[in-house]
């Protein structure tokens, strides 16, 4: 295939229009779409994210690239359905009910979109029976929940709970952030994983699917 | 700190457990070194001291207010989203050592009415946010400056018939300022407009606004490239913005210089790019604002 090393570039700039024109082109060339993902695209969000933690980039650029990802995903995810289905794994996320702050949330799924998950948006003040209902007969899936109040936090044990007597705790796994939560709060209310930021949740989702990770 | 607005009235943000140095200090009950923040604050022109000790023992809350209370004479903001610990924080405060000033609760909104009986303890001031509200039961945000107002509408509507006799000046009205860094939903538009549809209803007249100035540059960079400040500059463009729509109140740093800027300054044309193109646009403008290292 050849070098599309530009659609890599466009994602890491966020340039949205740049990552547009050069995924068509690629398709009217006949690149595999599958290649595009995972030579150009998620490397770039990997690459976004590692600058976000060593504090290269900030917030909005991550949002800028998300979008640009984004742009480039809505064109090749319809062949990528084609060719049989969601490649990373599936997660339902919201925001516990009584909170409402979902600006670390939204970078998460931004993130998970980006590392190629599909993610169920149940948005936010979700309650426990919510979570349950989404998760329906579903296995190997992930629940996230997200909280920035030190007075919702607790309603993540609540939800865990409500997964286990509704039978299905043990088909999903379960991962927790939020500024207030820790990793010591995540082993206590029997989560699977915790991650302190937005690109730590894509590994953490990768590790807790048993996918390989791209990085 | 120099007061270049006589009409602004400063609360002073730091005792906040999530400032990482108070919320050391709170974590090792540190509360002599609590008392000398709030000193600091108020030697450094703080109206009032917020106080907000995070998730802890509301006895905690009420021994701080007590102890700040013993050495200073400034009005405290009870801040705690958390209703025993508002409530201990409130039976702790005595207004006598206020000069007869009253406290401000912080805050009461429609996803926690709960916290209206809160004012039967003492007369207070309140701080109404209304960056939510409750549709089909579930909690969420305003997205409109119509929602927010008629969220205030609602919340006045409530206090009013508590019947604890809180005139318009003891309501203090929070927009809930969201951060630029992540403005793709037209808040900072949301938040301006509130201002203006608040003042525009005669039955609320006399009401005070307040908005935590900090929140606006969260997840910015503090600085440029070549070392110029970006959260002051936007801060600052903010108030001139919002001060001449009747914003008379902030939770804010005492160490910063707040002023009103010029038309032509870098950062009032980066609010007024976001004012006129909100959605992702506006995220850029506020990133080309702190990535073009320019002269200040
Ligand atoms: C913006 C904001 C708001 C906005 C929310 C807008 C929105 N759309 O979300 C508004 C104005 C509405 C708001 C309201 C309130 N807020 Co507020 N808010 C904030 C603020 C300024 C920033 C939060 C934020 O977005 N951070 C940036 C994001 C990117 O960080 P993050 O959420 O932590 O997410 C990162 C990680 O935690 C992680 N992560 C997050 N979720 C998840 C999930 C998973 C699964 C994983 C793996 C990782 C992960 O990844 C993210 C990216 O790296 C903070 C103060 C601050 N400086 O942090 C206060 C703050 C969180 N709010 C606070 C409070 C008290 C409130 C209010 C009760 C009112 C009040 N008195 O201020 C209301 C409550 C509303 C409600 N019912 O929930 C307190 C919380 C105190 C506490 N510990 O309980 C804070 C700390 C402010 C303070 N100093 O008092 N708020």
């Amino acid at each position: 295939m050849s070098d599309y090393a530009d659609l890599y570039q466009a994602i890491l700039e966020g340039n949205a229009k740049k990552a547009k024109e050069v995924t068509e082109r690629a398709l009217a060339e006949g690149a595999d779409p599958l290649e595009l993902l995972d030579r150009y695209m998620i490397p770039a969000m990997d690459e976004v994210g590692r600058r976000f933690d060593c504090q290269e980039y900030f917030v909005p650029e991550l949002l800028i690239a998300g979008r640009a990802m984004e742009t480039a995903l809505q064109l090749i995810s319809p062949l990528l359905a084609e060719g049989g289905g969601a490649r990373a794994g599936k997660v339902i996320i919201g925001t516990v009910k009584g909170d409402i702050h979902d600006i670390g949330k939204n970078l998460v799924i931004s993130m998970l979109k980006g590392g190629g998950f599909e993610v169920i948006d149940l948005g936010v003040d979700v309650p426990a029976e919510r979570f349950v209902e989404a998760v329906g007969n579903q296995e190997n899936i992930i629940v996230a929940m997200s909280a920035l109040l030190t007075t919702t936090m607790g309603y993540m044990r609540e939800v865990i709970k409500a997964l286990r007597e509704a039978g299905i705790r043990d088909r999903v796994k379960v991962m927790v952030g939020g500024a207030p939560i820790t990793q010591r709060f995540a082993d206590e209310i029997g989560a699977d994983g915790y991650s302190e930021n937005a690109s730590g949740a894509v590994g953490l989702a990768r590790r807790l699917l048993g996918l390989a990770s791209s990085a | 700190m120099v007061r270049q607005f006589r009409q602004l009235t400063i609360i002073g943000e730091s005792i906040n457990d999530s400032v990482p140095s108070t919320h050391q200090l709170l974590e090792s009950g540190n509360l002599q070194a609590l008392v000398e923040l709030a000193c600091k604050q108020a030697e450094e022109g703080a109206d009032y001291i917020d106080v907000n000790v995070g998730a802890r023992a509301p006895e905690l809350m009420a021994e701080l207010v007590r102890r700040i209370q013993e050495v200073l004479d400034r009005p405290l903001v009870i801040d705690s989203p958390d209703i025993q610990i508002a409530e201990a924080g409130l039976r702790a405060y005595d207004p006598a050592r206020a000069g007869g000033q009253k406290p401000i609760l912080n805050s009461i909104s429609l996803g926690r009415i709960e916290m209206l009986r809160l004012l039967a303890i003492q007369p207070c001031k309140v701080v109404l946010l209304v960056s939510e509200h409750v549709v089909d039961g579930r909690t969420s945000l305003c997205t409109t400056a119509e929602d927010s107002y008629r969220a205030a509408q609602k919340l006045v509507e409530l206090v009013r018939e508590t019947g604890f006799s809180l005139s318009n000046d003891d309501l203090i009205i929070d927009p809930g300022l969201t951060p630029l860094a992540t403005d793709t939903g037209g808040h900072l538009n949301r938040v301006l407009q509130t201002f203006v549809r608040v003042r525009e209803d005669q039955d609320l007249a006399g009401v005070h606004f307040v908005v935590g100035l900090s929140n606006l540059t969260v997840m910015l960079p503090s600085k440029r490239a070549d070392g110029s400040p970006v959260k002051g500059p936007l801060q600052n463009a903010f108030l001139t913005k919002a001060v001449p729509l009747g914003l008379d109140m902030i939770v804010a740093s005492t160490s910063r210089r707040y002023s009103l800027l010029p038309a032509e300054h870098p950062a009032v044309r980066c609010l007024e790019q976001c004012i006129a193109n909100p959605g992702l646009a506006a995220v850029l403008a506020v990133r080309d604002f702190y990535k073009s290292g320019g002269s200040l």
